[in-house]
Order: C-alpha cells, then structure tokens, then sequence
C-alpha cells in the first residue's frame, strides 16, 4: 500500500535519513522505533509532506507521488497526530474534529458532521460534549480528540507520533481498541512511540531506525524487547562510559526529604552522596526536571527540607545555593545557559568577586584563571574570545560544567540532560567530565530521558512516573527494561525496590 | 528532536572597539561613514572657528551626560528610560534652590542625591518585579513634572550672588567646563563597566536575563545599581544646565532622553543590550552633535534638526538589528 524508496533528508550540515526504505500493507500496524534523533518524526514529516525529501520515492498503491504538501497528503489518504498538540483552544470540539479537514463544505450541515464527530467519539468510548471548548480539557482529552479527528479523516494510512506519551493507561487501552477496529477495516497504521511495551500491544511488525538508517525491520512475534532494545542502541556502552570512581560513598549528602512542587511532585525523597552520579529517571512531564530546577532556587513554590552535608539548604534562594557552590545546569542552554558574551566572560561569570583588587578587576588574572579552567574541561584555550553562543553544543556544555570549577570547596552539580544537543564524540568528554567532579567529591544529581545514557553513568538511578518515586537501583541493579518499565508503566513496581 | 545550533568554527575574535574597526565589516561602515562626517563637518565654512566649536562642545556635553547614564540603562537590557529629561530638570531645580539657601557643596549633594534616588527607584522596581522598564519610566517621568510643578509652581528659579558657582561657569584653559564634566563622566563610566564586578554583571545580565537568574548573579542589585548611575549622570547634566544659565526650572533638559538613546544607538550599543561601552557612546555623541550643528551653520531651521535625528536612530536600529537572528 505504502512504499518508501531510499529517502534522505538533511538540515545543513545534519543528516537526518541516510536512506530509509520500507513499505506497509493494507489492514498492518507497524511500529516505528529509535532512540531521540534516530529520525522518526523527521520520515513521519516526509511522509505527511511537512518536509520534502533530498532524494529516495514515495510510492501509494503502487504509483510514486510527490507529496509537496500536507494538503496533498491528506488527499493521497494520509493523516496523522503529531506529536505537539495541534488544536485550537478557544474553538468547541466538534470544530476541532473538523478543523482542516478538506472534506467540509465552505457552508456545511452542520448535523452530518456532527454525528461523524459523535460516532469517532463514542469509537474511543468517551462521551465529550461537542460543544465544550477544547481549552476545557486536560492534555489527555485533547489527545483523544486528536485521535477522533483521525477518525473523521477517512485516512486510509494513519500516522501516530507518540500518541500515548500524556495518556493513562485506560484512555490508552480505548485508543487501542479503536485502531484494531481501524485495522480491521483495512486501514494501515504507523505507529511510533517511546513506550516499547505498546509494540508487543498493538503493532503487527516493527521498524528499527538508528542514526537515519532503518536497521532492521521484524514481525512482532519474532522479536523480545531485549532484543529491539539492542537494535535501537547498536551497540554496547563499554567505550562510552568510563568505569565509575569506585569509592564508597562518603558520609556527607545531598538529603532531599519531602520535596512538594504543586500540582507536579509528591513527597519527594532522596539522597544523593557526594562523589556518585545520581540520576532521576523519568519522562517528560513526570517532574525530574522540575525538581531538579526547584533544588537550584528556580521554583518558587517548591517546598520541603533540603540539607548539604547536614547544612540546610533554603530552597528558592539562588544566591545561597551558588554560595556553597551548588552549580545547575540547565537542559536549555540557549535560554538560561549561555551568555551571548566571550568564552572567557561565560566561564568565570560567577567568580568575578575573588578576582578584585580595592574593587577593581584583574583581567591578567582572570584570563589566567579562565584558560586553566578551560583546559580543564577540554575547551580549547584559544576560543577564550570567541562568543560563547556560535559554539558547538558539545562545547557550550563543556563552559557550562567549566562554571562549576575554581570553587574554594566541592559542591554539587544539578543538571538537566547532559548531553542534550551534543554530538557524540563531545558526549564521551562529558561523561569523563562528570566522573571527574566525582573525583573531586561533587554531589551530582541528573536527569536524563536518554535511558542508554542513565543505564551507562548513573551510580544510583531513581525512577519516577508522574511525580512519584516508582523504584530506586544501586549500580549493579540497574538495567534498561526495568527502568523502561518503571517510568512507562507504573503498576509494575520493580522487585529491586527495597 | 532537537536541532542542532549551527556550528561556526574559528569565528574572529571580538576585538576592542578601536582594533574591531578594521575587522567588523558592521563596524568599518560605521567609521566610514563617521569619517566623512568628520571630513562634511570640517569643509563647512566656520565650523573649525572657535565660538562654533566652543558652543558645539558644551551643548554636546550636556547632552552626552544623559546618554552615558543612559548607555548603562541599555546595556542592562532595559532599552531606555524616557524620565532621564525631567530627572536633569528636577535636579537643576533642586540645585538652584540649594544653592541659594545654603551654599554650593550641599547644592551638590541635593542634585546629585535626589538624580540618583529618583532614577535608582525605578531600577529597583524593574529589577525586582521585572516591570516593563519603558513603562515605569514614563509613570516616573509624568511623576516627576507633577512633583515638580506642585513644588515649585512652574517658576524659575534665579541664583543670588555665589562665588562658588561662578568659579564652575564659562571656561577653563579655553575648554568648557561642560565638556569636561563629560569627558570625566566617560572615563568614570568606562572603568565601571570594565574593572568593577557590578559592570560586567550589567554586561552579562544584559545579554542574557534568564541565564544570568540561573548562574546566580544579583540582578535587583545590579539593575538598581545601573539605574542609580544613570541618575547620578543625569544629575551632573540638570547641574551644568543650572550652571549655565544662572537659573532654573522644568522647562530645560526637555526631551534629552530621545538625544542620549539617540546618541547611544549611533554609537553602537545595541538597542537589546549585553555589549556596548562608554567609548561608544562618545563616538555617537560627537557625530549626532556634529551633524546638527553642521545643519544649523547651512542654514537649516531647528525642525530639521529633529527630523534628521529621527531619520539617524531609525537607520541605525535597521542596520543593526537582527544582531542575534
């Protein structure tokens, strides 16, 4: 039915696809998996004529079509729900089940198309009214209607992206049952999505893609998740992370007890020792992140104890987090990251009050100070001019840790996604990074939605779903699957939780 | 997934001002341009004649007060303060009416304290509830004239006899005294913003509010500080205006403000803030009060004059803007 030839697509210097082919039958589902940046959402833009490929066929039925825009997509019978929530707010429901649809008439009776809408709703088992405005809704009804709009669309190939990611587990159930009626009816889905465990669900088959390449492609009942896990990543960790410090955890801690963050996290709970990697686990959304904001002074309305090595730290004051030397690195360097100043004015930004004689600065001193911390962390010293904004994200990250340094004791680093937007030669450097502040007795708390890099660094993985705490795993406890399941599928509480 | 920030290698380094002329092709059209300025304004008949360029410095300078409190309310990131032309004017009010009752150096103070505390308060405020900074200002500005007109009734405010203030009017060596009132304020100004911590915290808060949050820079400290320098400068401006007129009132130092962020865009410091520097700000001063005067000797009335300044700050903000596109 559907039959993709070779396609690439690069932004820039950024390959995408490096040549994706597969093709789908009438009445399948197929999954479509890969690690972030594998090039899922770039073939499903292809497919949907958002973006155009550099090369390779699209073919429908058996004929090559040139789908140069989204209009001709859904005229060739495609339809998809992308992964950003596309309605509008301020409209009623059964306008944004119609919204876009080229099937409606400029002056339409309203009537026939509003049983359509009612029928897609009750396929999905939910009795919305029609004429609530979708800014009524959670984020999970708005997916549900998402869906039901790709009901209406008569679509013959059905494209999914991340469907499940903001639903519960029973709104997921009845989006299920309402595709196996689709697929029953002859229609194709594509199906991508984060959560492994819904392949083994719902898919009739299953597409690898790894670094723009489509890997391998199997019939769900020929495949474990062991097995789709080890495709997804290529590769063993062993050249990736260094071997972890190996010292025994010190006395003195991070103790966070009874974190609260309104309406996100619930008595959250945690110690984090000075010298290891601590790292929470968790899916957007579930509140990793947040908490981690919230230990560096940037959520007000957190609230819970938190002490260093027995001092308390007050929660929501910056300056005196930064006095006893607690770092944070943020997951959006652009925004609240970097400076669009110098290399050397980003990585001594903090520091500047020791580098003052009768109130004056030392520039020969602090430039001095700069291209030591420089070398450090492996930036090279001559960019020390260069405006920190034009470099690589490998090398941004790097003057981010490289404020970390020079403290007149060891602190802690909070950081969001270390190697977010970093390319992997880069990554590698970091991961050595973290072990040295280990080295230098650190506390490091992370969080990462890269499961191949908190199974690969972390000394103690914390997981969490929705704004609890579901299991926590010293070193040698820790495995990709059991983690996988713990922020995807709560019920399953891990045996190694004690 | 996220796309990747474009990777530039080897980008030249930023220079000083003076050493990026050569380089930035941006900066090498502004001192060109600069240059035949420079060359226009002297092949005007009598513009090299001493009373010409006497009276050019010293309105210059007055001017030039403002823009450099001024440069360090843009470099923070708060674009302009449209409240910098009645704080001149309240604080030369404020002089004269100390002067006459108690003498010059608690003339001084008055004008300097009430310049600093007036401008100061509004940083506060824009630092500490992130207030729209251009909003506050002209809240203050209406503020200030009501203050004022309630308090002094409009009047204006002769000085009696004083030695003190008679040694600081006119000239001295042949150089007015307004100009070196400026060129002090220049040097102060450019050693704050590069040697002290607070200066290169406005720098980093200005190129980077949210970053400079996460790092843990004092950002209500810094912005009450850059606003109470602007004050403190502007005070020094409502002084000299004072001075030179032996009197004041609420009509002088109307509209400096647009001059001063006039001055400080032609300079280059971007309208956005995070870069720029005193030295800048001179530059700008010089060529806007040469352009005007050179209108003024070929005849032209005083409503050209700001038709040409508005022409100038718009030509500047669309050749330098998308600095960070």
């Amino acid at each position: 039915m559907l039959v993709a030839n070779q396609l690439t697509k690069s932004f820039g210097p950024v390959e995408a696809l490096r040549g994706v082919s597969f093709s789908l039958a009438a009445g399948e589902i197929r999954g479509v998996c890969g690690e972030n940046g594998a090039g899922k959402s770039t073939l499903m833009k292809l497919l949907m004529g958002v973006f155009h490929p550099d090369s390779g066929t699209i073919e429908i039925d058996g004929r090559t079509q040139a789908i140069d825009s989204p209009q001709k997509a859904q005229e060739l019978g495609l339809a998809m729900v992308a992964q950003e929530l596309s309605l509008v707010a301020h409209l009623s429901i059964l306008d944004n089940i119609w919204l876009g649809n080229r099937a409606v008439p400029f002056l339409h009776r309203r009537v026939r198309f509003r049983r359509r809408a009612a029928e897609a709703l009750r396929l999905l088992a939910v009795d919305y009214d029609l004429d609530r405005p979708v800014s009524d809704l959670t984020i999970g009804e708005r997916q549900i209607v998402e869906v039901a709009r790709l009901l209406v669309r008569d679509a013959r190939i059905l494209i999914l992206d991340e469907p499940s990611a903001t639903l519960s587990d029973i709104e997921i159930e009845r989006m299920m049952s309402a595709l196996r009626g689709l697929r029953s009816e002859g229609r194709s889905i594509l199906y991508v999505t984060h959560r492994l465990g819904e392949f083994f669900d719902i898919c009739d088959s299953v597409t690898v893609l790894r670094n723009g390449k489509d890997v391998a492609t199997h019939q769900i009942a020929e495949i474990n998740r062991q097995k789709l896990i080890e495709l997804m990543l290529g590769r063993g960790f062993d050249e990736m992370y260094p071997e972890p410090t190996g010292q025994p955890p010190a006395m003195q801690a991070l103790v966070i007890s009874d974190l609260r963050i309104p309406g996100l996290v619930n008595d959250f709970s945690l110690v984090a020792p000075r010298g290891q990697i601590t790292c929470i686990a968790g899916q957007v959304g579930a509140g990793a992140a947040t908490i981690v904001r919230s230990l560096a002074g940037l959520v007000p309305e957190a609230t819970g104890t938190v002490t260093l090595d027995g001092r308390p730290l007050p929660l929501g004051s910056i300056a005196k987090r930064v006095a006893r030397n607690i770092t944070f690195v943020s997951e959006d360097r652009a925004k609240e990251g970097i400076f669009h100043r110098s290399v050397l004015e980003n990585v001594v930004a903090a520091r500047l009050p020791r580098f003052t004689r009768v109130g004056l600065l030392s520039w020969r001193r602090l430039r001095r100070f700069g291209a030591d911390i420089c070398k450090r962390v492996m930036v090279d010293a001559t960019r020390l001019d260069s405006n920190a904004f034009y470099l690589s994200g490998g090398n941004q990250q790097k003057v981010l840790f490289a404020r970390a340094l020079g403290g007149e004791q060891a602190g802690a680093l909070l950081i969001n996604e270390p190697t977010h937007g970093v390319d992997v030669g880069a990554r590698a450097e970091i991961y050595r990074l973290l072990r040295q502040f280990c080295a230098a007795g650190h506390v490091l708390l992370m969080t990462s939605s890269d499961l191949e890099e908190v199974v690969g660094i972390a000394d103690t993985v914390v997981t969490m779903y929705r704004g609890r705490i579901v299991a926590k795993y010293a070193r040698d406890r820790i495995n990709m699957s059991a983690i996988l399941a713990d922020i995807t599928h709560p019920t399953a509480v891990s045996e190694a939780a004690s | 997934m996220s796309a990747e920030l474009p990777v530039i290698p080897n980008r030249p380094a930023p220079v000083p001002y003076l050493a990026a002329l050569t380089r930035n092709p941006r900066a090498k059209a502004r001192a060109a341009v600069l240059c035949a300025l420079l060359l226009f304004a002297v092949l005007t008949p009598s513009f090299l004649s001493m009373p010409s360029l006497t009276s050019l410095l010293a309105t210059a300078s007055v001017i030039g007060c403002v823009a450099a409190g001024m440069t360090f309310i843009t470099i923070g990131g708060n674009i302009m303060s449209f409240a910098l032309g009645g704080t001149a004017a309240i604080s030369g009010v404020a002089f004269a009416t100390t002067l006459n009752a108690a003498g010059l150096i608690p003339a001084l103070i008055c004008a300097l304290l009430l310049g600093g505390l007036v401008t100061g308060f509004q940083g506060f405020i824009v630092g500490s509830i992130r207030a729209n900074p251009i909003i506050v200002s002209i809240a203050a500005n209406i503020l200030i004239y009501g203050a004022a007109s309630w308090i002094t009734n409009n009047e204006t405010i002769n000085y009696l006899p004083n030695a003190g203030a008679a040694a600081l009017q006119g000239t001295l060596f042949g150089v007015p005294i307004e100009f070196l009132a400026f060129i002090m304020l220049i040097v102060i100004g450019q050693i704050i913003l590069t040697f002290t911590v607070f200066g290169r915290n406005l720098l980093l808060i200005g190129s980077g509010l949210h970053t400079a949050e996460a790092t843990g820079l004092p950002i209500v400290r810094t912005l009450t500080g850059a606003y109470l320098w602007a004050g403190l400068f502007t005070a020094v401006c409502g002084i000299l205006l004072s001075l030179r007129y032996s009197q004041a009132n609420m009509e002088y130092a109307l509209h400096y403000d647009y001059d001063a962020i006039a001055a400080v865009l032609v300079g280059g410091t971007p309208i956005g803030g995070g870069d720029g520097s005193m030295i800048r700000t001179l530059i700008g001063v010089g060529a806007i009060a040469m352009i005007q005067d050179v209108l003024l000797l070929h005849g032209f009335e005083e409503e050209w004059r700001y038709l040409v300044t508005g022409l100038i700050v718009l030509l500047v903000i669309i050749l330098y803007s998308g600095r960070r596109g």
